[in-house]
């Protein structure tokens, strides 16, 4: 394969992943299957938070991140903003860095 | 009206941009090295718009064939399919083109931004392709400085940039705890997450985790409504 058969080819695997529920859910679905989209969101936050804070490298192994995520999660709960998390969690982290050395 | 609601979501993505950035500028650098040209290495981030199927198609250009680059891309990203599917409600009724045009800037930061505002009761389709649009502008901007600047751009694992992605998911999450059965799906989500980390490798184990999690809520609440 030529590289920009390869790239097409990537795009259009990719675009599929993400077009192809948008296209076909459009009709009012069952009431569990709706349940079920409806937890979809905090299943994904989640999924998406907890591998690289306890597991950066694919086993379980909680370092200086995972404790920068506590403090940034009480941020989190006060203000229910992205940003100020941000700030706490990355802050945390580099003083635990400067801390630990 | 709709102008603000685009730049609303334009500007959900700042605090995440920088960490795009960064990894844009990597990606850049690593696919030159792998043997990609500055054109090819534009227009990967231009029509796929993919960071983690795009590293891993750069750490196997050369050493393996494209189908099977085609395929790990398709696998690394069917996660998307599930966001797809929880944003699919509220694109309900509108145009066929609006729905093609979200679907092609769908990414998890995109994604995250916008199904929040949807469940706080504001989201829009505007505000879903400024947070697009936001994301696209930085990974492909980056991309290029990366793919021309080369070994000048400094290694972003340093300064621990990486940590911007799981701490926006961190501040999405925790507004969607406050109902019980949130607090069980995400604790589901994340246990299956980890545990399953070391074993299904390509994001695999985000699908299993997203599908066992969500499933695990929809049969709860679906017991607590038959209950009551």
């Amino acid at each position: 394969m030529g590289t920009y058969a390869v790239i097409l080819g990537m795009a259009l695997a990719t675009y599929a992943t993400r077009a192809l529920a948008v296209f076909l859910l459009s009709r009012r679905l069952t009431p569990g299957i709706e349940r079920f989209l409806g937890h979809i969101p905090a299943a994904v936050f989640a999924a998406l938070v907890a591998p690289p804070l306890l597991a950066p490298q694919g086993g379980f192994a909680p370092g200086l991140p995972a404790v920068a995520a506590i403090p940034a999660a009480v941020v989190a709960w006060r203000t229910r903003q992205v940003l100020p998390t941000i700030l706490a969690g990355m802050g945390s982290y580099w003083l635990l860095r400067w801390i630990v050395g | 009206m709709r102008r603000r609601a685009i730049l609303a979501g334009l500007a959900s993505t700042a605090p995440i941009v920088p960490g795009a950035v960064a990894f844009g500028l990597v990606y850049g650098v690593l696919a030159r090295q792998a043997g990609l040209s500055l054109a090819a290495t534009v227009t990967m981030s231009l029509l796929v718009f993919a960071g983690a199927a795009q590293f891993t198609a750069v750490g196997m250009w050369g050493q393996a064939g494209g189908p099977l680059i085609v395929l790990t891309a398709f696998i690394i990203n069917l996660r998307h399919l599930l966001m797809g599917a929880s944003v699919a409600p509220h694109l309900r009724g509108q145009p066929g083109r609006w729905k093609a045009l979200l679907a092609f800037g769908l990414t998890d930061e995109s994604y995250a931004l916008a199904i929040s505002r949807y469940l706080a009761g504001d989201g829009s389709r505007e505000f879903f392709l400024g947070a697009n649009f936001g994301l696209y502008a930085g990974w492909n901007l980056s991309t290029l400085a990366g793919a021309v600047l080369g070994g000048l751009v400094v290694d972003p694992g340093r300064w621990g940039i990486e940590l911007v992605f799981p701490l926006t998911f961190l501040g999405l999450l925790v507004p969607l705890l406050t109902w019980p059965l949130g607090t069980v799906v995400a604790l589901a989500s994340g246990v299956v997450a980890v545990a399953t980390a070391a074993w299904l490798p390509g994001k695999a184990n985000l699908v299993l985790a997203i599908v066992v999690a969500s499933g695990i809520g929809a049969a709860l609440e679906g017991w607590w409504a038959r209950t009551q």
